[in-house]
């Protein structure tokens, strides 16, 4: 056997393996629906009909797709803010709270700005967009959610506090923080006095990020829907981390510290140094996700006195993306894009079937639990080919093949 | 052969043309709520006046589609939008104040269809915007008067959610009425911070009882937690927004009911008529929007009976104000 067939036996023995270790998230995935079947077919709904719906909510029209994206990019922005940080050995619960304290951040520095720099009359002008006031109300947030997640990261270089606790922990602070600020200084002026419904102003159309429609028919796609630009720079940030991680000599501290924290010492590496920053950037882009869904989406930042009531559960649905991507930012983009679709299209089943919003809960949970636990088997297979190439043979084949 | 062919197609089509023409006499409503339909408070007396509303019609005219539980506003514009452009409703409902940034903006893009939202009084200037609003100080103080009348201890505790809206209207008219009795008696109030804790509310109903508080009193969906408290220490409830009889066991005393239909049979009737929107509506005693009712477990005295009756009458009447110093404006959950 010549070395460049072997090389392409290999790379198509590669590409096999990597259909084949997809073939239980599809298993896992029909699973769940079958035991979410069982759950409609007891509250007399049909099954068939029931995804027939989800799946025309969650693609079925420019509009459901649009929203499809929508829902999925801050959980976009969360995963890779988790694939960074689990890359880095941190395991950080604490999107929900990084979100909240970069919106917070990242609202205040709009809202400022959009006074000093609009004229009042021009506030509600349509097409003004002040590229300014968004970049820093966009680097705001992502530097507000970064101190917040490197302050765990801090807790858990030189302290040794469990990170998980800690940031748990954090998230509480912030919703807290943000029901004060919400009912104080940054209360909209127009509820003050009377209402006080905790939400603040409503930003200049100058500080918002415009929305997206691609030049494709007429008139153009996504034309009349919510879709932001806010998804076009998470998927550049996730090209952007995916060459940090892989093609930098950082992203290589970063895995390495991942991997092997003592094996990273010896080598030189400041671990400490590494597990910081790791939660810096994850907090970063958590925030990063909070800013976006006030300046793209919401317009201003409002609450129901519960952290979901702002993010969505975001900060947590972008764990399950990250981990559903194969920690790799890249992967992180269809996971975010699945479920967005899977929550969005839920909504559909429950307004056309009119079964208990809980049910759609239950059923968005069980297809998490199933697809993340077949990540299960995908790991026993590379282990095992891991052990048949450092058996004899295989290591013979590996020689010969080179 | 070609004569059966044409009846038959043409009566395929009449009959279709009469089923489309049964299909417009039905008025579909969708409505979005914050919590469950079934929470006892804020979103089940949405639901349970569209299910009236139902039985009055009939199902042949007046159907009703809800999503509860939506109390992420995110979730609430998706499912708001995708109702709007359907086409298939009348009238689009969002039963919360938070969802007022997401009906100003579709209300503008679709403006033949017709929304409603509350509990705020804005229709934003829009033709086809209704506002509502519930006047929950008005049951607030008829509640307070009875537990002040009632109270052994000289202290009651109220459980409220944000303060904002009829949850603060409740409390404030509470606290007015029970000051009408008798100044001396105290009043605690706490707000949670949350429409849904459940959790947070059982341990501020413990708190108030801890501090010696014999009647507990609260509003929004998470006073199932408070109200359990309040079996479990035998100590008298009083409600609000929907009837809470059937958890309440026999320490309710009495509920202030939120009757939706009447303002929504009134919306109907205009939107029929083509006015889609523009005007305020809201509950209050006087005009049967606001209902008083008694727990079927509890006895009360005639002459507690006779102070009840009286207060309604001053309520309806205008001699009695509940909060004297309020703004005309007001706001809900």
């Amino acid at each position: 056997m010549n070395k460049a067939s072997g090389n392409s036996q290999l790379a198509l023995a590669g590409r096999l393996n990597r259909l084949i270790d997809f073939a239980p998230v599809l298993i896992a995935l029909l699973l769940a629906l079958l035991v979410a079947s069982v759950l409609l077919l007891a509250l007399n709904a049909n099954p068939l009909e029931a995804y027939d719906f989800m799946l025309k909510g969650a693609v079925g029209s420019e509009n459901a797709t649009a929203e499809t994206l929508v829902k999925a990019t801050p959980i976009l922005f969360v995963g890779i803010g988790i694939t960074i940080a689990f890359r880095g050995g941190m395991i950080n619960i604490g999107g929900e709270g990084q979100m909240i304290v970069g919106a917070l951040a990242g609202v205040t520095i709009a809202l400022v700005m959009g006074e000093m720099r609009i004229p009042p009359e021009l506030a509600k002008e349509r097409g003004a967009f002040d590229v300014f006031i968004v970049a820093c109300s966009l680097v705001g947030g992502f530097l507000a959610g970064a101190l917040y997640g490197g302050l765990a990261g801090f807790l858990k270089a030189y302290f040794d506090v469990n990170e998980i606790l800690s940031t748990i922990m954090l998230n509480q602070i912030a919703v807290q923080m943000m029901n004060f600020l919400l009912n104080g200084i940054l209360l909209d002026p127009a509820e003050a006095g009377f209402n006080n419904i905790p939400k603040t102003a409503r930003l200049v159309t100058a500080a918002q990020l415009p929305r997206l429609s691609l030049p494709i028919g007429d008139p153009h796609l996504f034309d009349r829907t919510r879709l932001h630009w806010g998804l076009i720079i998470a998927i550049a940030l996730a090209v952007v981390i995916y060459i940090f991680l892989w093609r930098t000599s950082w992203g290589y501290r970063i895995r390495a510290v991942g991997e092997n924290q003592r094996a990273s010492s010896y080598a030189g590496i400041n671990v400490r140094r590494q597990m910081m920053f790791s939660m810096f950037l994850a907090g970063g882009f958590a925030g990063l996700a909070g800013v976006v869904q006030v300046l793209g989406l919401q317009y201003r930042l409002q609450t129901d006195g519960s952290p979901a009531g702002f993010t969505g559960a975001a900060g947590f649905n972008g764990i399950v993306a990250a981990l559903f991507g194969g920690l790799n930012p890249l992967g992180a983009i269809p996971a975010a894009a699945f479920f967005g679709g899977l929550l969005v299209g839920a909504q559909k089943m429950q307004r056309e079937l009119g079964v208990p919003a809980s049910l759609i809960t239950a059923v968005n949970g069980l297809i998490v639990v199933f697809v993340v636990s077949s990540e299960i088997f995908i790991i026993q297979r590379s282990k095992r080919r891991v052990s048949l190439q450092e058996t004899p043979e295989g290591l013979d084949e590996a020689e010969e093949t080179g | 052969m070609k004569k059966i062919l044409a009846i038959g197609v043409l009566f395929v089509f009449v009959a279709a043309g009469l089923v489309s023409l049964a299909q417009e006499d039905v008025f579909r409503i969708a409505a979005l709520m914050p919590s469950a339909t079934n929470d006892l408070a804020f979103s089940q007396s949405m639901y349970d006046a569209l299910a009236a509303i139902q039985e009055e019609l009939g199902e042949e005219a007046f159907e009703f589609t809800v999503q509860d539980s939506t109390y992420i506003v995110d979730d609430a514009a998706v499912a708001l939008r995708d109702w709007a452009a359907s086409g298939e409703f009348q009238l689009v409902i969002a039963h919360g104040s938070q969802y007022g940034p997401i009906v100003e903006e579709l209300a503008a893009e679709f403006t033949d269809v017709s929304f409603a939202w509350g509990t705020r009084q804005d229709t934003f200037g829009m033709d086809n915007v209704y506002s509502y609003a519930a006047a929950s100080d008005e049951g607030g103080y008829f509640n307070g008067v009875l537990a002040a009348h009632l109270t052994e201890t000289g202290v009651v505790g109220l459980v409220g959610p944000i303060e904002v809206g009829d949850g603060k209207l409740y409390a404030d008219g509470f606290a007015n009425g029970v000051a009408s009795v008798d100044e001396e008696i105290a009043v605690n109030i706490v707000f949670i911070g949350s429409f849904s804790d459940v959790p947070l509310a059982t341990e501020a109903a413990e708190t108030h009882l801890a501090n010696g508080a014999d009647i507990l009193t609260g509003t929004a969906q998470m006073v199932v937690g408070p109200i359990a408290v309040a079996v479990a220490n035998d100590v008298l409830w009083f409600g609000s927004d929907a009837s809470q009889d059937e958890l309440s066991e026999d320490i309710g005393v009495a509920f202030q009911i939120y009757k939706w239909e009447v303002l929504l049979l009134d919306m109907i009737s205009n939107i029929k008529e083509g006015l889609l929107g523009g005007e305020y509506y809201k509950l209050t005693l006087e005009n049967g929007g606001l209902v008083m009712e008694y727990d079927k477990d509890f006895e009360i005295s005639d002459e507690l009976m006779a102070i009840a009756d009286e207060t309604i009458a001053g309520i309806v009447s205008g001699d009695i104000v509940p909060i004297p110093d309020m703004m005309e404006e007001d706001s809900g959950e």
